[in-house]
């Protein structure tokens, strides 16, 4: 194929250009195409698909080093000849590049691409998948490009890489094993924040300061870090949340507001109030009534106060999460649950997503993204999504009868979730970077 | 002998050919939870539900297999008040120290099959079998679809014409036999 687009085939060196540059369009696209696909596909597949796919990598890279005969699936096709004097050049050039870009068409020598289709399904990400394939199809052009520039031809290249196959095997192998090291690593990024004893939940962040409610010996208290170092506590409160220099929390009366460096109160909402979520000037929180559980946002400047939600006792109104504007929470009861979303400005809402049969709960906002959590059979699962798109990631899961997610928090490109266990009741949060 | 009785002598047979008494005797009829559950071997698969094993109540709302208690659709015990309770009947309690709210208890035909499978479900169909010395009432979930839940064809089964059986669901009455 490769001494197919010489100036002699394609009619005059012009046209060779021309031919190169639809060659290597078909290439960069197909591949794209493939880890698209591939992180589409890998997007409903469950989370052990990363650990199946890191083994996969050793496996290949023994392979590649010579300990271990393992066969490939191979297509040992080449490119259909015909298309070259049947179509117009455009069209087989850019067929040719679309043949090879595809890859599982075509011999594969070594391992690496079949273990980078397994990457890209275990990491679930159709971009990613897109843009890291994409190099594949570059590197397949770059082959023909490449000659141009020293004035060698493709086939030495080609030559050249057969006579060295030792060293290209070493190369896949330490590649391999790189890629099983980076593919068994998100488990770790994972990990529960080191925050001492007791239980630690509703994790609340802004950029100079991280916040959560630590439970020990049956005593709640509010914890603020800040990135400067430190540690503030404000006893016997729970269910924090920061904006910039104000913190929110629950206490005994009701909500608080304070500026946290200091703890100079700023704000109260008293009665049977609970799980503030601060925007100054907006504070929305849980109000029990008698016969109800309401939702309201309070201007704290004007005193204005709008209801957003209402559910009958014995069903569950989550924890609020307020951002940019907008007001997220959960309500779940025997026959199902649902996320809801507030436009404070216009004053539209939403159900983001509704279920009869799982518990949506505890979403969390940041400027351009929800997050929430799903359980059901045994499996708890973090989701996060864009606001702008409707389909979903999964950021974490755990499958346990006993292990579940609870309150969450998104900043930036950084989540937190809650994770606890029934028996024991310990709670963690962990971080994990989107 | 039942249909149930002769498949796990046949299967038994053909494995002890094979792979001697000790694999033979991991088909005994007696044990063909192994299979499926009692009472329903290798056709149709279960209905989706909290535990493998698609127990139910007479309304269709998800029971532990092991000893049929109540459970929600995460698979906590609940009260009758559809609280998440402990195995001594106390209400679990969440990391803040208090009691859980409820969860989704849902039908395991009308509503999970209906909403993961995105058909119209319901329950129509039934037969009866012996199983752990009373009776067992089988319950085919029936819809219009054309396959079934394990993917190939569905059958008609006890369900009414146009329905299929698309999964299968068991209700232990409490009945000796």
């Amino acid at each position: 194929m490769i001494e197919t687009i010489t100036p002699d085939v394609c009619g005059s060196r012009k046209r060779q250009a021309w031919a190169l540059l639809f060659f290597a369009l078909g290439a960069l696209v197909a591949s794209a195409c493939v880890g698209a696909l591939l992180g589409l596909a890998g997007s409903r597949v469950a989370a052990w698909a990363l650990p199946v796919a890191a083994l996969l990598a050793l496996v290949g890279a023994a392979r590649e080093g010579g300990l271990a005969r393992v066969p490939l699936p191979q297509s040992r096709r080449q490119v259909p000849e015909p298309w070259r004097f049947k179509l117009p050049l455009p069209a087989w050039a850019a067929g040719y590049g679309a043949g090879l870009g595809l890859g599982f068409l075509t011999y594969q020598p070594v391992a690496t691409f079949w273990v980078a289709c397994a990457a890209a399904v275990a990491l679930g990400r159709p971009l990613a998948g897109a843009v890291c394939f994409a190099a594949y199809g570059a590197g397949r052009s770059l082959l023909l490009l490449l000659p141009l520039r020293r004035g060698s031809e493709a086939t030495a290249i080609v030559e050249a890489l057969s006579g060295r196959r030792g060293g290209v095997l070493r190369v896949n192998a330490v590649a391999l094993l790189a890629c099983a090291a980076l593919l068994a690593a998100p488990s770790a990024a994972a990990e529960p924040i080191p925050l001492g004893p007791g239980s630690h939940f509703d994790p609340s962040t802004i950029g100079p300061a991280f916040a959560y409610t630590q439970r020990n010996l049956g005593v709640s208290s509010v914890i603020v870090l800040p990135s400067a170092g430190g540690a503030l506590q404000y006893p016997d409160a729970e269910s924090p949340s920061l904006d910039g220099e104000l913190l929110a929390y629950q206490y005994a009366a009701g909500i608080r507001i304070v500026r946290w460096a200091t703890g100079e109160e700023v704000g109260r909402v008293d009665g049977v109030t609970s799980k503030p979520a601060l925007d100054w000037p907006w504070l929305a929180y849980r109000r029990a009534l008698p016969d109800r559980t309401l939702l309201e946002l309070r201007d704290l400047t004007t005193g204005e106060v709008r209801r957003l939600g209402s559910v009958p006792v014995g069903a569950d109104l989550g924890r609020p999460s307020i951002a940019a504007g907008r007001v997220a929470w959960h309500a779940a009861g025997s026959r199902g649950s649902r996320i809801l979303l507030y436009q404070i400005g216009s004053g539209n809402k939403q159900v983001v997503m509704a279920t009869t049969i799982a518990l949506l709960s505890n979403p969390s906002l940041s400027s351009t993204r929800i997050l929430w959590i799903k359980q059901r059979q045994g499996i708890s699962t973090a989701f996060v999504r864009k606001l702008r798109r409707t389909r979903a990631r999964v950021l974490a899961r755990v499958s346990s009868q006993r292990t579940f997610y609870w309150t969450t928090d998104l900043y930036g490109l950084t989540a937190y979730v809650t994770r606890w266990t029934v028996v024991g009741g310990a709670a963690r949060i962990l971080r994990i970077e989107l | 002998m039942t249909r149930r009785s002769f498949l796990g002598r046949l299967g038994a047979t053909v494995l002890g050919a094979v792979g001697g008494g000790a694999v033979a005797a991991a088909v005994a009829p007696e044990e063909a939870e192994a299979f499926h559950f009692c009472g329903h071997i290798f056709t149709t698969d279960s209905c989706p539900s909290p535990y493998r094993l698609p127990r139910i109540n007479r309304a269709g709302y998800p029971l532990r297999p092991r000893d049929g208690r109540p459970i929600d659709n995460l698979g906590r015990l609940v009260n009758g008040s559809g609280y998440p309770i402990n195995e001594a009947g106390a209400r679990l309690i969440g990391p803040d120290g208090r009691p859980l709210p409820k969860g989704p208890r849902t039908r395991i035909c009308q509503d999970w099959v209906a909403e993961r499978f995105h058909i119209d479900a319901r329950i129509q169909g039934s037969w009866y079998r012996c199983c752990n010395n009373q009776i067992r009432k089988l319950v085919d979930c029936c819809s219009r679809s054309r396959r079934r839940i394990n993917g190939d064809a569905a059958l008609r089964g006890y369900c009414y014409a146009p329905r299929n059986v698309f999964c299968v669901m068991y209700y232990d009455t409490g009945i000796p036999c």
